[in-house]
C-alpha cells in the first residue's frame, strides 16, 4: 500500500487525540481531521470523506448517543468511509451498539500505536477488526453451539466459532491462520462474515442477550 | 416511541387546542374552530376539551421526576455511563419552576370562563333532552360544582394522580378501605353526637354531617395535596442529594486517592502503571457491575485471581469469559490450576496475559496465553513443582486435562474440566446418560 490512509480521529479528549496521532505510523496513516463532539464529527466526515474514522464510543454533544449517533448520521457514507470504534469501555452494550450501527471493528484505547495502525489498515482494506473482548461478546451472544449451514444469519458456522474462540484467546490473525492451517485472507473472510451476522442478525437470542445487557 | 401529547404553554384557556394542534400537525385556528363548532352539538366540544384538560399534562410537567437525575453533573457522568436510549427532554429545574409560577396567577379568570361555558353547555343539554330544570335546583348545584372545580383546578393532573396512587384509590381494595374508614368514622361520630337518640334523628344528622364533611373535604383537599406534593418534591431532592454524596464519597476514596498516590510516585513508571491499572479495574467494576452474575461463581473468582496477580506483578491480565459455572470442589481445583498458570505467565513472560474462560454444559475450558519468550518443559528440573504438579497434576486428579504449548512467540496453557467426571460415569452407567438427555431438553 503506497498511498497513505486518510483518517479522521474523533475523541473528546484533546490529549488523547494528540497522543494517538503521535503513536500512529506516519508512513502509513495521514490524520486529515479531528473532532471532539458528535456535531463536529458528522461535519468533519461529510467534508473530508476520509477512508477510516477512528471513533470514540463516548462523545458529548448531539442527542447524547455518542459514537452510535455519529454512525447513524453518517449512514449514507458507510460505503465510502469506514468506522473503527475506539473505547475504554468494556460494557457489552456500548461495543455491540456501535458495531450494530455500522462500525467495522472495535479496539481498546490501551492498544499500542502499531496495533491501531494495523487495525486501521485492515478496516481500510474492507476487513473487520475484532478485539479479544469483542470476540468474547460475540460468542456470548450467539452461543457456542455451531450449525452446518454457512449462510445462516443467526448462528455461527463451526469455522467461524473456531476463529472467534482463538481471537478471544488472544491470538492474532496470523496465529489464527497458522493454528487452523488456513490463509490470513480466509481468517479475514470469516471475521467479516461474523461482523455481518452481528450487524444483521435479528435472532431472538441476540435480542434477549442485548436486552439482558440493557442494549435495546 | 411515539411522542406524547402535552398541553401547550401558548394558550388561551388551558393550552388544549394548541397542544392538540401541535400533536396532530394541524393549525391552531382550525382546531379551535372545530372545538368551538362541536360545542354546539350537545356541548361535545366542551366535554372533549374538559376531558383533555384533565388527562393531558402540561408540556414539561411530565418530564419532572422522570429525569430528575439529569442535573448539572449529568453530562460529565454520562461520559462513563451507557448512553441513554432517549435524549432527555426535561427543560431543567429553572424552566420547570418558571412554568409552574406562570400558570397560577391569572388562572382564575380563565377557569371561571371555562366553568361558565361548561355550565351553559350542561344546561343546554338538559333543555334539549327534554328535562325541564328549575333554575332553583340548577343554581345550587352549579355553585357546588363551581366551588369544587375551582379548588381542584389548583392542581395538575399529575399531582392528583400522585395522591390517588398513595391512597391506592384506583385499586378496588384501596377504595373500599378508604370508603369503609370514612363510613366508620362518620358512624362513630354520629353515635356520640346522637347520644342514644332516636333513629329518626340519626339519618338527617348523618346526611347533614356527610354533606358538611364532603364540602370541607372538597375545599381543603387541594391545599392538602399541594402540601403533600411539596413534601414529595423535597424528599426527591434529598434522595438525589444522598446519591450524589455517595458518588462523591466513592470517587474521593478511590480515584482521588489513587491520583494523589500517582503524583507522589511519578518517577516510578511501574508503580504508576500498577496503580492506574488497579484503579481502572475498580472503577470499571463499580460502573459496569453486572448484578445478574453471582459473586461466588467461576468467572468472578477467576477475575479476582487475575486482579490479584495483576496487582502483584504489574502486568495487565485481560479476562474474557463466555458463560459461567457454579463453584464446586472440582472448579475450585480448576481455579487453583489457572492461578498457577497465570502466576507462571506474569512472572516469566513479562508481557500482557490474556485469559479466556468458556463454560459449556459439558465442559469448562480455560486458556492462559502470554507472549513471552517461552520455555522448554523438558528443561525444567524435576523438583520444580510449579507447572508439573500444580497445573498438570491437579487437573488430572480432577478428571481434567492440561496442555502446555510453548515456543518463542509465547506460551499457552489449555485447561479443560469436563462437567461430568469420569469416575461417576463408571460407577453408574445409566444415570449420567439420563441426565445428559435432560440437559439437552
Amino acid at each position: 500500500m503506497s498511498e497513505r490512509i486518510r483518517i479522521v480521529v474523533v475523541d473528546d479528549h484533546a490529549i488523547f487525540r494528540s497522543g494517538l496521532k503521535a503513536d500512529l505510523d506516519e508512513g502509513r496513516i495521514e490524520v486529515v481531521g479531528e473532532a471532539a463532539t458528535v456535531e463536529e464529527a458528522v461535519a468533519a466526515v461529510a467534508a473530508l470523506t476520509p477512508e477510516v474514522v477512528l471513533l470514540d464510543v463516548h462523545l458529548p454533544g448531539g442527542r447524547g448517543g455518542g459514537g452510535r449517533e455519529v454512525l447513524q448520521e453518517c449512514a449514507g457514507l458507510l460505503g465510502v468511509t469506514r468506522f473503527l470504534a475506539l473505547s475504554v469501555s468494556d460494557a457489552a452494550e456500548d461495543v455491540v451498539s456501535v458495531i450494530r450501527a455500522g462500525a467495522r471493528g472495535y479496539v481498546t484505547k490501551t492498544s499500542s500505536g502499531a496495533e491501531i495502525t494495523d487495525a486501521v489498515a485492515r478496516v481500510a482494506g474492507g476487513d473487520a477488526v475484532f478485539s479479544p473482548r469483542l470476540a468474547g461478546f460475540v460468542l456470548d451472544a450467539f452461543g457456542t453451539a455451531s450449525v452446518a449451514v454457512e449462510d445462516e444469519l443467526d448462528r455461527l458456522s463451526a469455522r467461524e466459532l473456531e476463529v472467534m474462540r482463538l481471537i478471544a484467546r488472544g491470538y492474532s490473525y496470523k496465529e489464527v491462520a497458522k493454528e487452523l492451517f488456513i490463509s490470513i485472507k480466509t481468517v479475514e473472510t470469516h471475521v467479516s462474515a461474523v461482523l455481518r451476522k452481528l450487524q444483521l442478525s435479528s435472532r431472538h437470542e441476540l435480542t434477549r442477550w442485548a436486552v439482558d445487557r440493557r442494549l435495546l | 416511541m411515539t411522542r406524547r401529547m402535552t398541553r401547550s404553554h401558548n394558550r388561551i384557556l388551558a393550552g388544549v387546542a394548541a397542544g392538540l394542534a401541535e400533536h396532530l400537525g394541524l393549525g391552531v385556528g382550525l382546531v379551535r374552530l372545530v372545538l368551538l363548532a362541536s360545542s354546539f352539538f350537545f356541548g361535545a366540544g366542551v366535554f372533549f376539551y374538559a376531558w383533555l384538560w384533565v388527562l393531558v399534562p402540561v408540556a414539561g410537567e411530565m418530564a419532572a421526576g422522570v429525569s430528575d437525575n439529569d442535573d448539572q453533573d449529568g453530562d460529565r457522568l454520562r461520559l462513563y455511563r451507557p448512553a441513554p436510549t432517549q435524549p432527555p427532554v426535561s427543560p431543567g429545574p429553572m424552566a420547570r419552576m418558571q412554568s409552574r409560577v406562570r400558570r397560577f396567577p391569572g388562572g382564575t379568570r380563565e377557569i371561571l370562563l371555562g366553568l361558565a361555558l361548561v355550565a351553559v353547555a350542561l344546561f343546554l343539554v338538559a333543555q334539549e333532552s327534554g328535562l325541564n330544570l328549575q333554575l332553583g335546583t340548577v343554581l345550587p348545584l352549579a355553585v357546588i360544582a363551581a366551588g369544587a372545580v375551582l379548588a381542584w383546578l389548583q392542581l395538575d393532573e399529575t399531582r392528583r394522580a400522585g395522591l390517588m396512587n398513595v391512597a391506592m384509590v384506583d385499586k378496588p381494595v384501596g377504595a373500599l378501605r378508604l370508603v369503609a374508614g370514612l363510613v366508620l368514622v362518620v358512624a362513630g361520630v354520629l353515635v356520640i353526637v346522637a347520644g342514644g337518640g332516636s333513629w329518626d334523628l340519626v339519618w338527617p344528622a348523618a346526611l347533614a354531617s356527610l354533606a358538611v364533611l364532603a364540602g370541607v373535604g372538597l375545599v381543603l383537599a387541594p391545599w392538602m395535596l399541594k402540601f403533600w406534593r411539596d413534601l414529595q418534591a423535597e424528599r426527591a431532592g434529598r434522595i438525589r442529594e444522598t446519591e450524589r454524596a455517595e458518588i462523591a464519597a466513592h470517587l474521593h476514596d478511590s480515584v482521588l486517592q489513587t491520583l494523589a498516590l500517582i503524583q507522589r510516585r511519578a518517577d516510578s513508571a511501574q508503580d504508576v502503571v500498577r496503580l492506574a491499572r488497579a484503579q481502572e479495574r475498580e472503577l470499571r467494576s463499580w460502573l459496569y457491575q453486572d448484578a445478574s452474575r453471582a459473586d461466588e461463581n467461576l468467572v468472578h473468582r477467576v477475575k479476582a485471581v487475575a486482579a490479584e496477580l495483576e496487582d502483584a506483578y504489574g502486568h495487565p491480565v485481560e479476562v474474557i469469559a463466555v458463560g459461567d459455572a457454579e463453584m464446586s470442589e472440582r472448579t475450585e481445583a480448576l481455579i487453583q490450576a489457572t492461578r498457577e498458570a497465570l502466576l507462571n505467565a506474569v512472572r516469566h513472560a513479562g508481557t500482557a496475559v490474556s485469559v479466556y474462560i468458556e463454560a459449556n454444559p459439558d465442559a469448562i475450558e480455560v486458556f492462559v496465553k502470554d507472549r513471552g519468550p517461552g520455555f522448554d518443559q523438558a528443561a525444567i528440573a524435576a523438583d520444580r513443582l510449579g507447572v508439573r504438579e500444580s497445573v498438570v497434576g491437579r487437573m488430572q486428579r480432577n478428571a481434567g486435562t492440561a496442555v502446555i504449548l510453548s515456543n518463542a512467540d509465547g506460551t499457552e496453557v489449555r485447561l479443560r474440566l469436563p462437567v461430568e467426571p469420569a469416575s461417576n460415569a463408571r460407577s453408574t452407567t445409566a444415570r449420567p446418560k439420563r441426565e445428559e438427555q435432560e440437559r439437552q431438553e
